[in-house]
């Protein structure tokens, strides 16, 4: 298990308390889950993902992690209609443990700009892990 | 630190490599390490895996009445035990076997091995020790002497193709500790002068040692057992044995997935307080021809009266998801008809489905596995049921909003090694 200040936490990203982040690249978002949330949960095995055009709300389950300790659920940081899902996780769900920040899950298309502004810098999520 | 929580002698090098670590069975115990759950799973399958197992407990019994307790106590028939002719239980050989309580329900699983005439161990579950002594003792009319040698002891686990060789390179004269040291035998002993050997072993430093060709993997190996000094020195040896053959350290993570890869119950979970009756290790129980029992043991009548009417079947899904056991899931037929719950649910990471057919990494390629076979892996475990369900036969096993289908097996990963002939895994 990594100590806290051997987490890998990328200042121009966004996290949630559930461990998730959400990158914005022009009209889309990126999410993922952090290098904390995967050192958690050790190897995932299987990932779980939405449909392409599935609407879901801020702090909705979009997806499952299968992880070799349990079942995580991923909650979506920012409301909006999914554009892609990251098949190449179907195949290779290890992906995630090797560098979570690339390997995205979902992009979704916010319908809320305002709510990327309400998610942790880095430095509140890593305050948030100190606890 | 929690007062409650126990160490092994191992546990500064867990922590200080970096692996996960959780409490089970009141110790302090490593899931996983840097490598992942996934990688020691298949190290085992492919190269070694080493575990810490010193949690576990280890009674000695003494005297000339130490056999007739076990007889009483313990449900398997210690005179018609071994082999297929059935043989009685000799120096040198181990049985496994599950002690009951008068209700018929099962306090521990246990391996129990014959050192010399009128003395033998009895390997237990962590924590278990002091439960089974106290059982052991309260049957006690023979005055058969009891040791409880859980905090003196140090255990590891060696599994795997490639343990034999690793083992090899830290033993004194391993070819002759290999000599006929078929599956369920031992050789050696941690502590000489209190428990005398059928035959003498130890490591290449003159370490006194006890070589038992068990282990809780499906898979070809050992359990090493030493004096509890020992353990780090036997621990790092192995290792450095291992390094340059893919063994691998392994947490309770993929002892858990192999375990019930291989169709192997967890005490307290898959067997525990509920009658022993109508599951797959129903081997261990001494039935003669006619049906009926070959001696009298504790747990006995109420095995006869029958009166719980529950099934526990092995299972196999199609992919790698889980549901969590115990309380929260539940199984059902294809109708929705709930039948039961989930005793274990894990994933076998070197397993999957080809045209309908589980496969292993180590399935031979004439037997099916495809070249570049690179598994997802599939669910498996046990249900307990209401009612009898063959194999092949579906089930849902649910848990709030998820729900897996799952086939109900005879077996689960194909193609295990524990049985083969040690030869076939030397140089």
């Amino acid at each position: 298990m990594k100590e806290l200040d051997e987490l890998h936490l990328p200042d121009d990203i966004r996290y949630t308390d559930e461990h998730e982040w959400a990158r914005i690249t022009g009209d889309i978002a990126r999410i993922g889950v952090s290098d904390y949330a995967q050192d958690q949960l050790g190897d995932i095995v299987f990932v779980e993902l939405p449909a392409v055009g599935d609407t879901i709300a801020r702090g909705e389950v979009f997806g499952t992690l299968e992880s070799v300790k349990a079942v995580s659920e991923l909650y979506l940081p920012l409301s909006g209609e999914v554009v892609a899902v990251n098949t190449a996780l179907t195949d290779a769900p290890e992906l995630i443990n090797q560098d979570p920040y690339a390997a995205w899950i979902i992009e979704v298309r916010p319908t809320d700009a305002g709510e990327y502004d309400q998610l942790l810098t880095a430095a509140a999520y890593l305050d948030l892990l100190r606890g | 630190m929690d007062e409650q929580r126990k160490t092994t002698p191992l546990h500064p090098w867990h922590v200080g490599r970096s692996a996960s670590m959780a409490c089970f069975g009141g110790y302090h115990m490593p899931l996983w390490y840097p490598a992942g759950a996934k990688a020691e799973h298949l190290a085992v399958l492919t190269a070694a895996g080493l575990f810490d197992t010193s949690h576990m407990a280890l009674l000695s019994l003494h005297g000339p009445g130490a056999r007739t307790l076990l007889q009483r106590c313990c449900c398997r028939d210690l005179e018609r035990c071994l082999g297929k002719a059935r043989g009685p239980l000799v120096p040198g050989r181990s049985v496994y076997t599950m002690f009951l309580d008068e209700r018929g329900f099962v306090i521990d699983d246990a391996i129990v091995s014959q050192c010399a005439d009128a003395d033998y161990t009895v390997v237990v579950n962590a924590s278990m020790g002091a439960a089974v002594a106290a059982h052991l003792a309260a049957h006690n009319r023979e005055g058969a002497r009891i040791v409880d040698w859980t905090d003196r002891l140090g255990k590891m686990d060696l599994q795997g193709p490639r343990a034999p060789r690793i083992l090899a390179r830290v033993l004194k004269e391993a070819e002759r500790v290999f000599a006929g040291l078929v599956t369920f035998s031992f050789k050696g002993s941690f502590a000489p002068e209190a428990l005398p050997a059928a035959t003498p072993a130890q490591l290449s430093d003159g370490t006194p040692v006890l070589v038992s060709r068990t282990g809780y993997t499906g898979e070809v190996g050992f359990e090493l057992f030493v004096d509890r000094a020992h353990t780090a020195s036997l621990w790092e040896q192995l290792l450095a044995a291992g390094a340059d053959d893919g063994l691998l350290p392994c947490g309770l993570a993929a002892r858990d997935s192999l375990r019930a890869g291989a169709g192997l119950p967890l005490s307290h979970q898959d067997i525990g307080p509920w009658l022993f009756a109508r599951n797959p290790w129903l081997f261990v129980l001494p039935r003669d021809e006619a049906g009926g029992f070959t001696k009298e043991f504790v747990g006995a009548a109420a095995l006869v009266a029958d009166g719980d009417h529950h099934h526990t079947l092995a299972f196999a899904g199609f992919d790698p998801r889980k549901v969590a056991a115990g309380e929260q899931s539940r199984v059902m037929d294809p109708d929705g008809r709930e039948l039961g719950r989930v005793l274990t649910c894990a994933t076998d990471m070197a397993i999957d489905r080809v045209d309908g057919r589980i496969v292993s990494v180590t399935t031979p390629i004439e037997s099916g596995r495809p070249t570049g076979f690179t598994p997802r892996g599939l669910c498996c475990g046990f249900v307990r049921v209401s009612e009898p369900l063959p194999a092949g036969a579906i089930v849902h096993l649910a848990e709030g909003r998820r729900t897996l289908k799952v086939e109900i097996r005879d077996e689960i990963r194909p193609d295990r090694t524990a049985r083969q002939s040690l030869t076939r895994f030397l140089p």
